[in-house]
């Protein structure tokens, strides 16, 4: 995996959430919101995950974006763009499937990047920390559903702990295809290398 | 019908936002616009406030400064909160606190004139119409300080998990005779504080303060949270006396309200709670009953003929493209079934689009470039704008009207009768949002209520996405109308609302009345969805004493005002109704539109036969207070062996996630790891 030496998507996304949420625009027009969407403003299905409920949430979401984005991005910009298309895709899945009128945040999408972050960073070490903070993560995610609420963290919208969930599994998907591309290639590599005489 | 509520949605937003444009004026103290007389200080305003079992107890203590070399009058002003009773105000006479008494408006002027001219200490607060309290204090002497506390009692409403409380300072700038005559003061030249105390029968999740982020909210417990808002020197002065000094700001000005949000745990039942006093096991006991209905009202799927009624007065100058932004982006979500009329009014309506039109893009550009050519000016003929817009109502059609206005009819007909007549001769909806604190609040609600419609506040302090939320959720579901509440099996009466009309989603049913003897009773709830009745019951206890509550006799009192203020103003001048109000107000010691509370030394109350039945009320209901304080968080439901509702209360069903300081500190090995391998 080629190294990346500037997390440029990194940095326009943290840049895109800081700006939406600090634009004199009404936040309204650019939450996830079912009705809105049946209507026709598709844009929402992107836009709701950039937007934020209040500083707290901004802060610590752009944060968290910030780190995981240099973990992943700086190895690899496509297995970055890959989760965050996949948690997108399987977070508003979700929310089609659930009927929640409005959501918003990166959360669900950071919980994709640290899959991937996670599976980079076992990858090159086979640390136990890496399984540590994994069964941490798996396991905050698992109790804020069982509560109904989130842990160490008040927002003033109310939480939705299944979208980290849809981004969990939207991590594992995008690590997986990360995994079937890379031995594509070095599959595609070998036939290459080998040249027309392995043909038959 | 979810584009409908859409479009109403970004009408609100647009006429919100374009509040925070408009100029604010404050409360604060009032000099005479040109007047030699020189200003007095606000040297301190201290807000206590306690959220509990149902209602606020807002406690405001002010110390007015002379630093000049002559008596002066201090004349304090701020807006009427929303239903709020005023009950206790006191005057520090001679180092002691004198405690008020309410007597007949004009009566009460004439004593306080009269205590003026002859130099002796009086205070006095009065109630102008809707729009504001205002204290006058006589007098302020040379060099020193006068010190003045107000208490008043409103109702607090759950609406869709969400609690709602307003210190209202903001004056919306509508009444410009007023505006002209008066200079304002605002500023707080020392300590400012603010400090809430709230105690919930149900657990509440979040609480903020959307537009002062340097509040300091600590929560106790589940049901218990503390607010803490002070400025430096208020901060100072507590740290001086060994307290804990909380989030400091600076030197406070009186110009923005002070909105605080609570949020109920998800998943509540819907419920009815009772909180009642009775002293006497054979007398007459007083209950205030809070139902919260089950979230069972189904989402509507027809679509509707939507009449907007817009104001393009002069007073909605700065806001008007604002708001014709806000319906052009409206309309352009609508069904190519749903059909639109648009009246415009200053001091006459017309009507822009002749009869209804089709929501096609081409047919909605074409209006909102006609109305992007006006220019408002002239006066507010609500009425003719009205009536205009009722005009060719189709009956095999649902209708909706959306009004948008300051609020303030000044032209035309602007008695509030009239309005209600119109309203209440027609097959339509009315819904409207009361825009800041100076706005026509009685008459815009009595309109909304009149149509089975609803009203709506909005301060600039409001978090605008969750008032969307708000109105969003009530004009997408069914509403339970023609509601009727009876007690079954022991005596009661005087309950009031008279007349409860619609609720809409989310919204809490607050029932007020008298009963005699105790046991157990039904209550029963009736009304009409979708046309067809529905019906819940109860049965619960009433108890045969109680005494912790004896507010609640006060805010019976001023829920039975607001009934005979309605009929009043439906059935005319009535010196009987009149008097009934006096009367009522001067028993439980309110201050409305014709009483008033003087505070005057403590001889002169005897010497003028003023009896001091508000302060023995005030007495009771300081104990009581104190009972409260140091017991428990209690829980006031009471149909917990016979719910009247199997459906939970209803919430916004809206969620978001944090990822939160936690998982960016579980992230920081990874991180650790990362550097190291990249300096190796």
């Amino acid at each position: 995996m080629k190294q990346q030496n500037v997390p440029h998507l990194t940095f326009a996304l943290v840049a895109i959430a800081w700006v939406v949420h600090f634009l004199p625009l009404d936040p309204a027009l650019v939450y996830y919101g079912s009705a809105e969407i049946a209507s026709g403003e598709n844009w929402r299905f992107v836009t709701g995950h950039l937007v934020h409920a209040d500083g707290d949430h901004l802060l610590w979401n752009s944060l968290g974006l910030l780190v995981l984005g240099v973990l992943v991005e700086r190895r690899s910009r496509r297995l970055m763009a890959l989760s965050l298309l996949a948690g997108v895709i399987a977070i508003d899945g979700l929310l089609l499937a659930s009927g929640l009128d409005y959501y918003c945040g990166l959360s669900g999408l950071l919980n994709a990047l640290l899959v991937a972050a996670l599976w980079l960073e076992w990858r090159a070490t086979r640390s136990a920390w890496v399984v540590a903070v994994a069964a941490s993560c798996l396991l905050k995610v698992v109790v804020e559903i069982a509560l109904g609420d989130s842990l160490f963290t008040r927002i003033s919208w109310p939480p939705y702990a299944w979208s980290h969930l849809a981004g969990m599994v939207a991590g594992v998907s995008a690590v997986w295809l990360e995994i079937r591309a890379t031995g594509r290639r070095t599959a595609n590599r070998v036939v290459r290398m080998a040249g027309p005489q392995t043909r038959t | 019908m979810r584009n409908l509520t859409t479009m109403l949605s970004a009408l609100l937003a647009v006429m919100v936002s374009s509040l925070f444009f408009t100029p604010a004026f404050a409360a604060g103290l009032l000099t005479p616009t040109g007047s030699k007389l020189p200003p007095l200080e606000i040297r301190e305003h201290h807000v206590d406030v306690v959220i509990e079992d149902g209602y606020a107890i807002t406690t405001v203590l002010q110390v007015f400064a002379n630093p000049h070399a002559e008596d002066l009058e201090a004349v304090y002003s701020f807006p009427v909160p929303e239903r709020a009773a005023v009950g206790e105000f006191t005057f520090w006479i001679d180092g002691e606190a004198v405690t008020g008494e309410v007597l007949e408006k004009q009566r009460a002027r004439e004593i306080y004139e009269e205590e003026k001219q002859a130099g002796r200490e009086a205070a006095l607060t009065e109630q102008d119409s809707w729009k504001t309290f205002d204290i006058s204090v006589h007098p302020v002497r040379a060099g020193q300080d006068a010190t003045v506390r107000l208490t008043y009692i409103q109702p607090v409403h759950v609406d869709t998990a969400i609690g709602r409380y307003v210190y209202p300072l903001e004056d919306g700038g509508v009444d410009e005779e007023r505006l002209s005559f008066w200079t304002y003061e605002e500023a707080v030249t020392e300590a400012f504080s603010f400090n809430l105390r709230f105690r919930s029968s149900w657990p509440v999740d979040e609480f903020r303060l959307p537009k002062h982020p340097q509040a300091a909210v600590q929560q106790i417990s589940d049901q218990e949270w503390e607010v803490s808002l002070l400025n430096e020197s208020a901060s100072a002065q507590i740290a001086a006396e060994g307290g804990a000094s909380t989030a400091a700001g600076v030197a406070h000005r009186l110009d923005q309200d002070i909105v605080v949000y609570w949020r109920q745990a998800q998943g509540l039942p819907g419920s009815v709670e009772l909180v009642a006093h009775k002293e006497n096991p054979q007398g007459r006991g007083t209950f205030m009953m809070t139902i919260t209905p089950g979230d069972d009202l189904a989402p509507i799927v027809a679509g509707r003929d939507w009449v907007f009624v817009l104001d393009y007065s002069g007073s909605m100058e700065g806001k008007y493209h604002s708001l014709v932004d806000g319906v052009g982006r409206g309309l352009a979500r609508l069904n190519p079934q749903d059909r639109f009329r648009i009246v415009l009014f200053n001091n006459q309506p017309r009507e822009i689009t002749p009869g209804y039109q089709p929501a096609d893009p081409e047919t909605v550009q074409r209006f909102m470039d006609l109305l992007l050519g006006e220019r408002p000016n002239g006066g507010t003929n609500l009425y003719s704008g009205l009536e205009l817009g009722l005009r060719s109502l189709d009956a095999d059609r649902s209708s909706a009207v959306v009004l948008v206005t300051d609020g303030v009819a000044n032209v035309g007909r602007t008695e509030r009768r009239d309005f209600l007549d119109l309203l209440e001769n027609q097959d339509v909806r009315l819904f409207t949002f009361i825009m800041g604190n100076s706005a026509n609040r009685p008459l815009l609600e009595g309109m909304a209520r009149v149509s089975n419609g609803f009203a709506m506040n909005i301060s600039n302090g409001d978090d605008i996405p969750g008032k969307l939320m708000e109105a969003a959720s009530k004009v997408s579901h069914q509403a339970f109308h023609d509601i009727d509440v009876r007690v079954l099996g022991i005596k009661t009466g005087d309950l009031t609302p008279e007349r409860i009309g619609s609720l809409y989603r989310g919204q809490q049913l607050v029932v007020f009345g008298h009963y005699w003897g105790a046991g157990e009773a039904q209550v029963v709830v009736d009304g009409l969805v979708s046309g067809e009745p529905r019906s819940y019951s109860t049965r619960f206890e009433f108890p045969q004493t109680a005494v912790l509550h004896p507010e609640v006799e006060r805010l019976w009192a001023f829920a039975k005002i607001e009934d005979l203020q309605n009929r009043l103003d439906y059935f005319g001048d009535g010196p009987d109704l009149e008097q009934a109000i006096t009367d009522l107000a001067v028993e439980h010691g309110l201050v409305t539109d014709y009483t008033s509370m003087i505070v005057l030394r403590q001889e002169r109350y005897e010497q003028l036969g003023i009896e001091r039945f508000n302060q023995k009320r005030v007495e009771k209901e300081q104990l009581a207070r104190q009972q409260r304080a140091v017991q428990s968080v209690r829980n006031n439901r009471v149909d917990q062996a016979q719910p009247m509702y199997s459906q939970q209360r209803p919430s916004h069903n809206s969620g978001g996630g944090a990822f939160g300081p936690w998982m960016v500190l579980l992230l920081l090995p990874l991180v650790a790891r990362r550097l190291t391998a990249a300096r190796i």
